[in-house]
C-alpha cells in the first residue's frame, strides 16, 4: 500500500516550497554563518588572518602565543587543524546516572514510562 | 588533458569529509597548510594511509604530496570497488577512522566491494568495529543501500599500541542512487544490547563491565543483555585491552550507540593527545562510563547519537532530489562541520530547526541527486 512516485511528490511539494522560502534562526547561522557572507567565507578568513598581514620578516619570528592568540580571532581557525575524529566524546559531562531523579527525568524515553508522551515526541 | 581546477582548501581537519565528498562529487581539491605550525607538521602516517587505501578503491586518481606533507593535492578517479582487497591501517589510528569514509565511497562504487583491513579494531578515539556493525550498518539500510553483501567480520581483535586486529568488510553497491528518508520518529528505547570484548587479558574483565553498565540500566529497563567476546591466541591480537559497546534499540527501529576501549597508550603519540593514562581505567568504571554516556546520548533524544551524526547528515545530502527530514538531539561540532563541508561541495543547504517541546533539532534538505554513475561506465 505504499504511495505511487508521483503521489509522493506532490505530497513533498509544499514542504519544498517551504523550506526554501524559509529564512532560518539562529542555528542556521551558527553552522553557516550569517547570511551576507559568501559560502567559502569561513576558508577565505582563516586565510586572511594568518597569512595575509604582516607578510613580512615580522611574521616569521613572532612569538608562538601570539600567533594562537591571532588565530583565535577568526572565527573558524580553532577548527582548522582538529582532530578528525567522529566519535563524541564527554566523558567530563557525564551526568550520575545513579541518581533516582535523573533516572526519572528519562524514564519516559523508555518502554517503562509513559508512551502518551513519547507518541507526542515523535510528530 | 586540460586545465584542472582545484578546490583550494586548508589544515588537517576534517579530511575524511573532504576526501569522501571531493571523490563522489568528483570535485578535485588542493589542501594547504596542513599543520604547518606544528612540531611534526604534515600529513600525518594514517592520513596518508586513507589516501592510499582511496587508490587502492578508485582507477585513475591522482594523489600528490609535498615534500614535508603540508601540502596536499588530490584528484578523485572513478570508484571501481572489487573484490578480495587488502589494507593495512597502521596502527597510528584505528579501522574505524577508515570504515566510515570506504563505506561512503563504496557504495557508489562500479562493483561491490569486499576488502581486508588490518589493524586495530578498538580505541578509545574511534566508532569500534563493533559498534559499526551493529549501529552503522543498519543506518545504510535506511537509505536504500541493499542489505546483501553488507557485511563485518571481526577475524581477529587488535588494542592499541600493538594492533593485530583484522576484519572483513563487504559493502555492496547502490544500484542506482539512495532513498529520502523521513525519519523523525526517535520511539521509545526498548532493548539494550551490546559486546564486551578482552584481550590479553583475564575474562573477568568482561563480566565487571557488564555487571556494572547493567547495574545502571536495570532500573530503567529489564531487557539488556551484553554479549561477551573474548578472544585469545592469535585472535587476540599484540595488545592487552578491553572495551565495552552499547546500543540501544529503539520502538521505531533507531539504534543509539556508544563504545570505549582502554588499552596502553601508543608510544608514538605526541603530547597534545593527553589520554597517555599509564595505569587503565579499572573495568568497573569503564562499564559505569559507557552506561552514563548511552543513557546520556538516549537523553538528548534524535534518532542517532551524536558520533553518527555526520553520517546521518552525509546520506541526507546524497539523496536524489528529495525531501529527507531527520531529527537529531544537540548538534554535535562534528556534525556542524559535515554540514558546512556538503554545502560547499554538494551546494546542499539544510533547514535547521530547533525543536524546543523535546530539545532536539530538525533537518531538512534536498538531496543533491547523485546518481552511481561508475557502475554505468564499463
Amino acid at each position: 500500500n505504499a504511495p505511487s512516485e508521483d503521489e509522493m511528490a506532490k505530497w513533498k511539494e509544499p514542504l519544498i516550497e517551504r523550506m526554501i522560502s524559509r529564512q532560518n534562526t539562529n542555528l542556521m547561522q551558527i553552522v553557516y554563518g550569517k547570511p551576507g557572507l559568501k559560502p567559502s567565507s569561513s576558508i577565505e578568513e582563516v586565510h586572511g588572518s594568518s597569512e595575509d598581514e604582516e607578510s613580512d620578516g615580522d611574521e616569521f619570528f613572532k612569538p608562538k602565543g601570539e600567533i594562537n592568540k591571532n588565530l583565535k580571532e577568526g572565527t573558524e581557525v580553532y577548527h582548522v587543524n582538529i582532530e578528525d575524529s567522529s566519535k563524541f566524546i564527554n566523558h567530563i559531562k557525564l551526568k550520575n546516572w545513579k541518581d533516582e531523579e535523573l533516572i526519572e527525568s528519562i524514564r519516559d524515553r523508555f518502554v517503562t514510562g509513559d508512551w502518551s508522551k513519547a507518541s507526542r515526541r515523535g510528530q | 588533458m586540460g586545465k584542472i581546477s582545484f578546490m583550494r582548501l586548508k589544515g588537517s581537519q576534517h579530511l575524511r569529509q573532504r576526501l569522501v565528498l571531493a571523490t563522489l562529487s568528483s570535485t578535485p581539491i588542493l589542501i594547504d597548510d596542513i599543520r604547518h605550525e606544528e612540531t611534526w607538521p604534515g600529513l600525518r602516517p594514517y592520513e596518508v594511509s586513507l589516501l592510499r587505501l582511496i587508490e587502492k578503491l578508485t582507477d585513475d586518481c591522482i594523489v600528490e604530496i609535498n615534500e614535508t606533507g603540508t601540502k596536499l593535492k588530490y584528484k578523485p578517479g572513478v570508484i571501481i570497488g572489487g573484490k578480495h582487497l587488502v589494507h593495512d591501517c597502521g596502527l597510528s589510528r584505528s579501522i574505524g577512522y577508515f570504515l566510515e569514509p570506504l563505506l561512503l565511497i563504496a557504495i557508489f562504487g562500479k562493483k561491490p566491494l569486499t576488502i581486508r583491513l588490518a589493524g586495530i579494531t578498538n580505541d578509545s578515539k574511534d566508532p569500534s568495529v563493533d559498534t559499526f556493525r551493529k549501529v552503522t550498518m543498519p543506518l545504510l539500510k535506511r537509505f536504500g543501500v541493499p542489505p546483501e553483501g553488507l557485511y563485518l567480520k571481526i577475524e581477529s581483535r587488535g588494542c592499541p599500541p600493538l594492533g593485530g586486529g583484522e576484519i572483513v568488510l563487504g559493502v555492496p553497491i547502490v544500484p542506482n542512487s539512495l532513498t529520502a528518508v523521513t525519519w523523525i520518529d526517535e520511539g521509545m528505547v526498548q532493548r539494550i544490547r551490546g559486546t564486551t570484548f578482552s584481550t590479553r587479558v583475564h575474562p573477568e574483565c568482561e563480566k565487571t563491565m557488564t555487571y556494572t553498565a547493567r547495574g545502571i540500566f536495570n532500573r530503567l529497563l529489564p531487557d539488556v543483555h551484553v554479549f561477551g567476546d573474548h578472544r585469545s591466541g592469535p585472535q587476540a591480537g599484540k595488545s592487552p585491552g578491553y572495551g565495552i559497546s552499547l546500543f540501544a534499540q529503539t520502538t521505531s527501529g533507531c539504534f543509539i550507540s556508544t563504545d570505549t576501549a582502554v588499552s596502553y597508550a601508543r608510544v608514538e603519540e605526541t603530547d597534545d593527545y593527553d589520554d597517555e593514562r599509564k595505569e587503565l581505567t579499572p573495568p568497573d568504571e569503564v562499564g559505569e562510563q559507557a552506561a552514563s554516556t548511552l543513557l546520556g546520548e538516549i537523553e538528548q533524544g534524535g534518532v542517532v547519537d551524536s558520533t553518527h551524526q555526520g553520517m546521518l547528515f552525509l546520506l541526507c545530502a546524497l539523496c536524489p532530489p528529495d525531501v529527507s527530514k531527520v531529527r537529531v538531539g544537540k548538534l554535535s561540532q562534528y556534525g556542524i562541520e559535515t554540514l558546512r563541508h556538503i554545502r560547499d561541495f554538494l551546494g546542499v543547504k539544510f533547514v535547521i530547526k530547533p525543536d524546543s517541546a523535546t530539545e532536539t533539532v530538525l533537518l531538512t534538505c534536498v538531496g543533491c541527486g547523485l546518481k552511481n554513475l561508475s557502475r554505468k561506465l564499463s
